[in-house]
């Protein structure tokens, strides 16, 4: 009987801690006021992200629109990139309000997996019948591709004369140049996880890639063990014998400071770390071919409950347009996703060694994380 | 005989209920806010992804489903199945115990020296020992690695006088290093507090009946503070146990130890179920631990008594 008390109050008690919940984020609904729509965008990434809606985007939009006033906040870094998706599910699940309207951030294309997010397509976002339709289906269905970058070869220009060109001449550059390369795990950072990708891409046909960066096929990874054994014969030419940083952030540093001489960076983080000093000028970077670098595009993602969707689609729309691409190319030296044609010459100028356009994307997000998993228990220490 | 016993019963009764009723609050804050968590979390791992977990379920990959009632052992099966798996719950258990052993002989010997030999010296050291107590971890991990990293200071050190030391950063030692860097402060006033609060008397007593150094720490010191000695070894092997940031910054790619294992399992892998299965591993590990604790509280309750 006692047993059947303390049950029963156990549950009114969850009840009541769920409903006192569900009757909060009930309230939150009540974002627009005075006939005037708001839009809450929720970064995950860093300052200069944020720089760039707050500068770049946000003033541009709420002039052109008057009636849709647009509120920013940022995540650092994503470090609450599993809440905000655990707290996305839920609202989206019950149907109530997740407090985020528009998101840009890593976290939209597992949402965007899920289903979780509005759908997007020329017919509802306007601006993206210039954007690449292969970069558009690597969203998910939900991911509004706005930005790109890509992985470069960094190199120190006072060691190397000649960078490698291609990937099997880099592959021979390393083995030939012991401890001189090192690239961040893959699960750490984007520019690891390219380098890892490309290595695997070369034992893949053409076909099989585009299978793998457009859905999930678990069957098709067995044909990445050529590839992950090339990676485990490099461990004894890589930095200290097989040390392999977490982070893209590290890598750079190992390279700036004269530890390493080459690694995969991304372009964005090294156009900006040269522009701010960090990175100094004797590092130049290239791009290698066959296969080259992945790249790929940063994408926006809409709650598809969200009570303000309709002016979150406008302002995903507005973030296509020239005058804004132009903005992410010249402020956080991010890839234009709409044809370069479309942008001020001087802007074309800086990227036309770096073929935004021809972007090879990264595989699909799910296979990423088996690509990850896979990378940790066949590479590091073996 | 049976009459003043129902009466006693009669009285005792309405105090339970009260005692009941006080203790209530705190049990169902830790039942809602600890207890519900882990039970839905223990219950994900045996593939209930219905319910609350289905938020979790709906984005997570390579889950394993119940298909009986009470839930299905293959996430643990899938775990232990994997040879890397085996080698980070030996890594990690090692590194716990090094690190243990070490921080207990450095906060012996700084609580020894302070009780037997005193002076300013010794207070110095001790105060040392509790430094890293006002440095946030990741600052010292990060420092740590620096340190003795291929162009860190020991290694430039050597270099001056063309020796070369070896690189010690990402490595399990220098997990080690961290741990015990970071492990030692709470250790240190643990054991020096129980140390010093061994009478002067005992110790003269010890040494007019002709024991040596070593006699009077061994029989005389060290059994007298027991208990806290037992409660900085298991708090540090619990702490080491679990940790993250360590091991995180300044260890190897391969073996990891299950701290940054959950991170990857859970984040980059995205496999929440079996991030759960490492946690529980954890927890049966860190029981291990706490029974030892425990045994040691019940131990000095009863010398109370007596």
């Amino acid at each position: 009987m006692k047993r059947l008390t303390t049950v029963v109050a156990l549950g009114a008690v969850t009840a009541l801690a769920l409903t006192g919940c569900a009757k909060k984020s009930g309230d939150d609904t009540a974002a627009s006021s005075g006939g005037k729509t708001t839009v809450r965008v929720l970064i995950s990434g860093d300052t200069n992200v944020q720089d760039l809606w707050d500068k770049g985007i946000v003033p541009g939009f709420e002039k052109a629109n008057p009636n849709i006033a647009v509120t920013v906040e940022l995540d650092l870094h994503g470090e609450h990139d599993s809440q905000n998706l655990a707290k996305m599910a839920a609202a989206v699940k019950g149907n109530s309000d997740s407090g985020m309207d528009l998101i840009d951030g890593g976290f939209v294309l597992q949402a965007a997996q899920a289903g979780f997010l509005a759908p997007a397509d020329p017919s509802t976002v306007p601006g993206l019948s210039d954007v690449p339709g292969d970069i558009i289906k690597a969203g998910g269905g939900g991911g509004i591709p706005y930005r790109g970058s890509s992985v470069l070869l960094a190199y120190n220009s006072t060691k190397v004369a000649k960078p490698p060109q291609t990937l099997d001449t880099l592959l021979a550059w390393i083995k030939a140049n012991k401890g001189q390369f090192t690239y961040n795990s893959p699960k750490s950072g984007g520019s690891g996880a390219s380098f890892v990708t490309t290595v695997l891409d070369k034992y893949l046909s053409p076909a099989d890639q585009q299978t793998l960066r457009t859905g999930y096929d678990q069957a098709l990874e067995s044909t990445w063990d050529k590839g992950f054994a090339e990676l485990k014969s490099l461990n004894q030419y890589v930095y200290q014998g097989g040390v392999y940083p977490n982070g893209n952030a590290q890598v750079l540093q190992l390279l700036s400071a004269g530890s390493i001489t080459m690694a995969p960076v991304w372009s964005d983080q090294f156009i900006s770390g040269q522009k701010t000093g960090q990175i100094p000028a004797t590092i130049k970077a290239t791009q290698i071919s066959d296969p080259s670098f992945t790249g790929g595009a940063a994408y926006l993602g809409i709650p598809k409950n969200s009570p303000n969707k309709a002016a979150a689609l406008k302002l995903a729309s507005y973030a296509l347009t020239p005058a804004v691409q132009n903005v992410i190319a010249t402020t956080i030296a991010g890839y234009p996703v709409i044809p370069l044609a479309k942008l001020p010459a001087q802007t074309q100028e800086i990227f036309k060694a770096a073929h935004p356009d021809t972007l090879r994307p990264t595989y699909f997000s799910q296979v990423t994380n088996d690509m990850n998993k896979a990378w940790d228990d066949k590479v590091p220490g073996k | 005989m049976r009459r003043t016993r129902v009466a006693a019963r009669s009285s005792g009764q309405p105090r339970a209920v009260l005692g009941f009723v006080m203790a209530l609050p705190p049990l169902l804050l830790i039942a809602v806010f600890a207890g519900l968590p882990i039970v839905l979390a223990v219950g994900y791992s045996l593939g209930h992804t219905g319910g609350l977990n289905s938020v979790t379920a709906s984005y997570a990959q390579h889950q394993h489903v119940a298909t009986s009632g009470w839930g299905t052992f293959a996430a643990y099966r899938e775990m232990l199945a994997t040879g890397r798996f085996r080698t980070d719950v030996a890594v990690t258990v090692l590194v716990t115990l090094l690190s243990t052993a070490v921080v207990l002989v450095l906060a012996l010997g700084i609580a020894l020296n302070l009780r037997l030999r005193g002076g300013r010296v010794a207070g110095a050291i001790a105060a040392l020992g509790v430094i890293p107590l006002f440095i946030p971890v990741v600052i010292a991990s990060w420092a740590i690695l620096t340190f003795y990293s291929t162009d860190g200071f020991i290694r430039s050190v050597f270099a001056q006088v063309g020796l070369d030391a070896p690189a010690l950063g990402f490595k399990v030692v220098t997990i080690v290093i961290g741990s015990v860097w970071t492990s030692l402060p709470f250790a240190v006033l643990m054991v020096s507090s129980g140390i010093q609060s061994v009478p002067d008397a005992v110790i003269d007593a010890a040494r007019d009946s002709g024991a040596g150094l070593l006699r009077t720490t061994r029989s005389v010191i060290l059994p007298m503070a027991f208990i806290p000695i037992v409660i900085a070894t298991t708090f540090t092997a619990i702490g080491v146990l679990g940790s993250f940031t360590v091991p995180y910054f300044t260890g190897p790619n391969s073996p990891r130890m299950l701290g940054v294992d959950i991170q990857n399992y859970f984040a980059a892998y995205n496999q929440p179920q079996q991030a759960i299965v490492i946690a529980v591993t954890i927890f049966v590990l860190a029981s291990g631990i706490a029974v030892l604790y425990i045994w040691a509280n019940f131990r000095s309750a009863n010398s109370k008594d007596l």
